[in-house]
């Protein structure tokens, strides 16, 4: 494809058809049908340096999880429990719910090192945290919402307000995809869509060939991908035969319209994504140890449990990214209560995690499939509702595991009482640049040209992570 | 000696002379790198002011490798072996590129100072700037005279193009594929068989003339031009964000812009009605709904710095007033001056300063005259009746909303809890609005407040509630009302230019003006105290609808031009900026657009010189030659096949199953999603109890931000987040997935199964050329015949055998009398496969 590959594509233009003709639902490739052309938007396409993840499984903790409860321990935060912030940090002069006055609160955890690298965990994370040795913890994350819909949408997107492309868009556009009847970008929801809903896996200004499929839950993870009730395979069979003679006697004298068989093509694949893309939910397969592995055996854990599962089906069958909300729909919002709140969010994803981790270990497939965990924000030190936290973007955790990352490791870290990124404070851009480093994509030179700028997924910012890769 | 080496140095400029930084590195540098990669902010970190700099590079790394050009980034960029090729917009000449490569590999020598633009005070904009075509007074060029005359001006300016290339265009299409070309083109809906009847069977003179206009008297043409037109305004329903919000009145916009299509509105009228109806006709209610053009921003309802949503409105209205109407991108501007084309950072400040003293009027009453007199009399009769009652309520509720209130607002901004904390009368005009913005945020409803009292205050508001109710017979029903866009008062607050864009970082204060290229002075606004509004806007949509403005006319052309063959003559119709795409014919544009304004800005007249063109007939085959000759089709020597959007896909399948339900106007209607489709109260939507409004045509489905109707999304429907000029044209199998399993479009080919199929009398290939007829227009011919008959007898025996063994098979809602089940089913698929056909799907 031409790298200077426009934001209105010439429809006339036969020449640049292939850069249109796209496939993936989402992401699927008609290269091996449309094999005369090397241009297939959805090709697999060689990286900017060799890749280290080949996949991403991107676990979003929905509502902002807190990181003094989970992997950033303060215990300066324990002591001045019950008083105003200490004159040596700054208030935040503008909170979401005007709580910057409220006193602070101690997390009522108890932590323990893990691991050879002995970092801390609460026991909200028990289960993840027998995996600390393969996990980079970055301390000092910060964003610049203070809202979910524009934190959630600037955690997928780069920016707070929506119309841009969100970040698996933009590895598809980078690197293709590397399945075949599957799309390349699966984004996996638990009963209720996240805030702003499709905004979050949008293609944006890049064509729709690369925004995400949302999977739906139940054996037809697509819409429309089951033939109406009562239509039988070989009578659809029939159909789409005829379907296919009378569209080729129309082109009979329109040979160099590349895009009508295309179009033919395309039906093909739709007939074989029918049983693909319900062969790949399909968990009936998967052996009982699996299942309880993943904590499909107890109700709290089943629903993540399951989603867990599903992403690595389908990074097993080549979708290149894999993006799974626990607590979609802001869950982990713990305004008050954060006791009953976060309890219930973090037994729902911890066995599960924990499930994937030693699954892709064991399958041999963490070394290249890249896990990353957190929230749009986390919650500030200070109390709401005097026993739940308010948003906090200024200084939360997330973490990153597999995919060339190296584990035991922290980034950066938090003030005393966990309020602020202080040491090396990390930007959502910065992750962002981070994800596509390591799936050998340069956030610099990923670029698009739209409304007359070469628009890149971090804006005009960004920084890898390199600390914990090298 | 030196003297003696400057002399030889001219005989040997090509041959070992060095290359002179000063006289050829230092120019080049200057007229093609620096206005990005010297003025701040400085592009990719890259500074090209100092050797040391150029050396240091920017993010990509080191610019210049002095001896090694190969390694050197500003020389690959320059050939184009790294992306984005430099400088944007223009490659330099091979021999400028090869002086470079020289001068590297010779070791960079910077003997000399750079003079970078940005250096010099009166040098704003450069040569190439103020020379740009787009922004030279529009003149109407000559119509060329060619060998033959032509009858069309139109061809006269293609064929002179295609003359240069000796190439012949096509022949026209035949009428079958003209006269539905013209009809997706212009209705969105295919002719019905009796139309093209009519038209083959024409013998007179002007036989295409009068099917054009016909299109254009017909109401369909508003509801297909109007959805483009939505496109540009990024119009939605609903407000976006977390909650996406209905807008419930917002649709009377849409109707508007239908009807301003249908009633041929000159454009400049359809301008200055969108921009400042509400100042420049307040007593025309319908050019008040028009200002919605600017309400249609996305809003975050619970956004606590009301000063950043303020901010984003203003930036979201300024993008799109600068890209729909001057086919330029502001959003540049935003941060620093633009770095390609001549706006200056000022300039988006003095655009938007037009805006800045707006607010949304949500419930602008619609009546007038008497209607509006009887309702307010009504109104004041039932208030003072019921004014004990309703006092006591609000006695009662008052504490609550107090309570509730108190506890949000402090979450606010600083400047925002200062501005509802000042006294009203006290209050500037920027804290007006703030707090007029805040408003909602912290006001309930007295309904959802009186669920939250309890006891003996629960037992007291029923019963006064009760009370009321025995008034219900004299309360007027309520008015019906618009959303708009209305000035808050005559005095603005100020605007200032934004450093990096951000609403916190005020610099020199700007008064609203013109693109400082073609107009650098501050123009004369006079303030409407009577109608309470600033006039600013009158004086931009005036300025708008100048025809000696260069730039509306020559955009809304282009964009005429692109609707009808799938492409504008400049390519980038939102975008006729240095970044965007030259015209291929730039005469032919400026010829239309100077045509457009003597013809009164009539977009009809428009649609119909371009149409009785040779150009618009022409066939779509391809032809070795041409195709050779000119692959991409740039000078149109046939007419692009193009796929249809999806609405005109939903509308032509709803019109062959005779199901399309015809009723204009009105509030959007959801019709049923495809299951699994988020439910409806996490975003998605009921469909209609009514199937008949769930028929409606395309462009009355309520659209809404956070979930675009799946069938449209899978066609490269825009998200309606910012304006649209040119949709993606993608091929995708979620589509065939749609258009194959979808259960509504497998009814509405059961229902054109059962349309043809009860026509009585007709034999089973008569049925199958009735179906074609309807669905393509035309009959089948003799091979497609035997395919659909030889489909049908396999088909209609492996449904017998279905039936046989009791399975369930789908058959239409009214079965046709007299033909076997297992006949319909297979027919029905048969009708299926013709609504999936290419054919159906593509303009041709």
């Amino acid at each position: 494809m031409n790298s200077r590959l426009r934001h209105h594509w010439n429809v006339a233009s036969r020449r640049e058809f292939f850069t249109r003709a796209g496939s993936g639902l989402a992401g699927l490739a008609l290269a091996d049908l449309l094999a005369a052309s090397p241009a297939d938007p959805l090709a697999a396409k060689a990286p900017h340096h060799p890749a280290r993840a080949k996949s991403v499984i991107f676990l979003f903790m929905e509502g902002g999880p807190s990181q003094v409860d989970t992997f950033d321990p303060k215990p300066l935060l324990t002591k001045l429990h019950g008083q105003p912030l200490p004159p040596s940090i700054r208030k935040p002069s503008q909170t979401s719910r005007g709580t910057a006055d409220n006193t602070l609160m101690a997390s009522p955890r108890t932590w323990k090192q893990y691991g050879q690298s002995g970092a801390w965990v609460s026991d909200w994370y028990k289960h993840v945290g027998e995996h600390v040795d393969d996990l980079a913890i970055i301390r000092s994350c910060w964003a610049d919402g203070i809202n979910h819909v524009g934190s959630v949408c600037q955690m997928n997107t780069g920016s707070v307000l929506a119309g841009r492309p969100s970040l698996g868009a933009w590895s598809t556009y980078g690197l293709g995809t590397a399945n075949k009847n599957l799309p390349s970008f699966v984004v996996l929801t638990d009963d209720q869509d996240p805030l702003g809903g499709s905004n979050n896996w949008n293609s944006g200004f890049l064509p729709a060939l690369y925004q995400g499929t949302q999977f739906r839950r139940g054996d037809t993870p697509i819409l429309d991908l089951k033939p109406p009730t009562g239509i039988s395979d070989q009578q659809q069979r029939n159909e789409l035969g005829l379907l296919r003679k009378l569209n080729e006697m129309w082109s009979e004298n329109k040979q160099d319209d590349t895009e009508l068989d295309a179009r033919i093509r395309s039906y093909e694949l739709a007939y074989q994504m029918q049983s693909a893309g319900a062969e790949a939910v399909d968990l009936t397969k998967e052996s009982e140890a699996t299942r309880k592995l993943y904590g499909m055996d107890e109700a709290a854990t089943s629903v993540f449990g399951t989603n867990c599962l599903l992403a690595r089906r389908l990074v097993e069958r080549g979708v290149r990214f894999v993006e799974l909300y626990c607590g979609s729909g802001s869950g982990w919002d713990a305004h008050n209560n954060i006791e009953a709140n976060h309890s219930k969010w973090c037994r729902a994803s911890d066995k599960p995690i924990a499930g994937l981790l030693a699954d892709l270990k064991s399958r041999g497939m963490l070394q290249d499939t890249l896990l990353v965990w957190g929230g749009e924000f986390g919650r500030t030190p200070f109390n709401e509702s005097s026993d739940g936290r308010d948003h906090n973007p200024w200084g939360f955790t997330m973490w990153m595991a597999g995919g060339g990352v190296k584990g035991g490791r922290s980034v950066g870290s938090t003030d005393e009482i966990g309020l602020r990124a202080a040491d090396r404070p990390v930007h959502v851009h910065d992750i962002h640049a981070t994800m596509l480093w390591l799936m050998g994509l340069d956030h610099l030179r990923l670029t698009f040209q739209h409304h007359g700028r070469a628009e890149r997924p971090t804006v005009s910012a960004g920084e890898v992570v390199k600390e914990i890769f090298t | 000696m030196r003297i003696l080496l400057l002399g030889l140095g001219c005989v040997l400029a090509n041959a070992q002379a060095p290359v002179s930084f000063t006289k050829e590195i230092a120019p080049l540098l200057a007229s093609k790198c620096t206005g990005c990669h010297a003025k701040a902010p400085v592009m990719a970190g890259l500074d090209l002011r100092t050797r040391e700099s150029a050396i240091k590079g920017g993010q990509h790394g080191p610019a210049i490798v002095p001896g090694d050009a190969a390694a050197s980034h500003l020389y690959r960029r320059l050939t184009g072996q790294e992306q984005p090729q430099m400088p944007f917009g223009g490659r330099l000449a091979d021999s400028e590129i090869a002086l470079v490569k020289k001068w590297i590999d010779s070791g960079a020598a910077w003997d000399g100072t750079l003079e970078t633009k940005s250096e010099s005070a009166n040098a704003v904009f450069t040569e190439r700037q103020k020379k740009y075509w787009a922004f030279q007074p529009v003149a109407k060029a000559t119509v060329p005279a060619g060998a033959k005359p032509q009858r069309n001006p139109v061809d006269a300016f293609l064929h002179a193009k295609l003359a240069e290339k000796r190439m012949q265009p096509n022949p026209p299409a035949d009428r079958v594929t003209l006269l539905r070309r013209a009809s997706l083109d212009l209705t969105g809906l295919p002719p019905t068989p009796e139309e093209v009847q009519e038209f083959v069977s024409d013998r007179s003179a002007t036989p295409f003339e009068k099917v054009v206009d016909r299109l254009l008297a017909s109401p369909h043409y508003g509801e297909r031009w109007g959805r483009h037109w939505l496109d540009l305004a990024r119009y939605a329903d609903s407000n976006g964000f977390k909650s996406d919000e209905p807008r419930p009145n917002i649709w009377r916009y849409r109707d508007y812009v239908i009807d301003a299509f249908n009633s041929d509105k000159p454009y400049d009228q359809f301008i200055r009605e969108q921009i400042a109806g509400d100042e420049l006709y307040p007593h025309d209610k319908n050019a008040r709904i028009a200002v919605a053009f600017n309400r249609h921003f996305t809003e975050e309802t619970n956004q606590p710095v009301i000063e950043l949503r303020r901010q984003e409105i203003l930036n979201d209205i300024t993008d799109t007033v600068g890209s729909v109407f001057l086919g330029l991108t502001f959003g540049c501007a935003r941060c620093h001056d633009h770095k390609f084309d001549p706006i200056l950072h000022k300039d988006y400040y003095r655009l938007q300063a037009f805006f800045a003293n707006i607010r949304e009027d949500d419930h602008l009453n619609l009546l007038a005259g008497d209607p509006l007199q009887t309702y307010l009399r009504q109104r004041a009769v039932w208030e003072e009746k019921t004014k004990e009652i309703r006092t006591g309520m609000q006695a009662l509720t008052t504490p609550v909303a107090k309570a509730k209130s108190d506890f949000y607002k402090i979450r606010f901004s600083e400047g925002t809890k200062v501005a509802l904390a000042a006294d009203l009368a006290r209050r500037t005009p920027l804290q007006q609005l703030l707090a007029i913005k805040a408003m909602p945020q912290i006001t309930y409803q007295e309904r959802a407040l009186a669920r939250e009292l309890k006891g003996e205050q629960k037992k007291q508001y029923a019963e006064l509630e009760a009370e009321l109710k025995k008034f219900d017979s004299l309360k007027p029903s309520e008015p019906p009302e618009a959303q708009t866009i209305i000035d808050h008062s005559s005095d603005a607050p100020k605007t200032h230019v934004l450093a990096a864009g951000a609403w916190d970082a005020p610099r020199e204060e700007v008064q609203p003006g013109f693109l400082s290229i073609l107009n650098p002075g501050n123009p004369k606004i006079s303030p409407l105290p009577a109608i309470n509004s600033t006039g600013r806007r009158t004086v931009l949509a005036n300025w708008l609808a100048d025809s000696k403005n260069p730039l509306p006319a020559r955009v809304m052309v282009n964009r005429i031009w692109h609707y009808h063959f799938g492409r504008g003559i400049a390519d980038s119709p939102s975008d006729l900026g240095m970044m965007g795409d030259r015209p291929s014919n730039q005469p032919l544009l400026d010829y239309l657009a100077a045509t457009f304004q003597e013809n009164g800005w009539s977009v009809k007249k428009m649609h119909r010189l371009i149409m009785l063109s040779d150009a618009y007939q022409r066939s779509s085959d391809g032809r070795a030659e041409s195709s050779k000759a000119d692959p991409d089709n740039k000078l149109l020597w046939r007419y692009d096949r193009h796929r249809l959007e999806g609405e005109a896909i939903r509308d032509s399948m709803l019109l062959a199953s005779g199901r399309l339900n015809g009723k204009m106007g009105g509030p959007g209607v959801h019709p049923p999603l495809p299951p699994g489709t988020v439910p409806a109260k996490y975003g998605g939507w009921k469909a209609e109890e009514d199937p008949a409004e769930a028929n409606r045509r395309s462009v009355y489905i309520f659209e809404k931000r956070i979930m675009v109707c799946p069938m449209f999304d899978a066609f490269d429907a825009p998200n309606p987040q910012e304006s649209c000029a040119r949709r993606f044209r993608t091929v995708i199998p979620s589509q065939s997935l749609m258009l194959m399993n979808d259960q509504l479009v497998l009814e509405w080919s059961q229902s054109l199964a059962a349309r043809v199929l009860n026509d009585a009398g007709l034999s089973a290939a008569q049925q199958v050329d009735r179906a074609y007829r309807i669905a393509l227009s035309r009959p089948p011919n003799e091979r497609e015949r035997e395919q659909v008959l030889a489909y049908m007898n396999e088909q209609t025996e492996l449904i017998r055998e279905r039936l046989g063994r009791n399975e369930k098979v789908p058959m239409p809602e009214k079965m046709p009398v007299g033909v076997a089940p297992e006949r319909v089913a297979a027919f029905a698929g048969f009708c299926h496969v013709l609504l999936n056909s290419n054919e159906f799907l593509y303009m041709n």
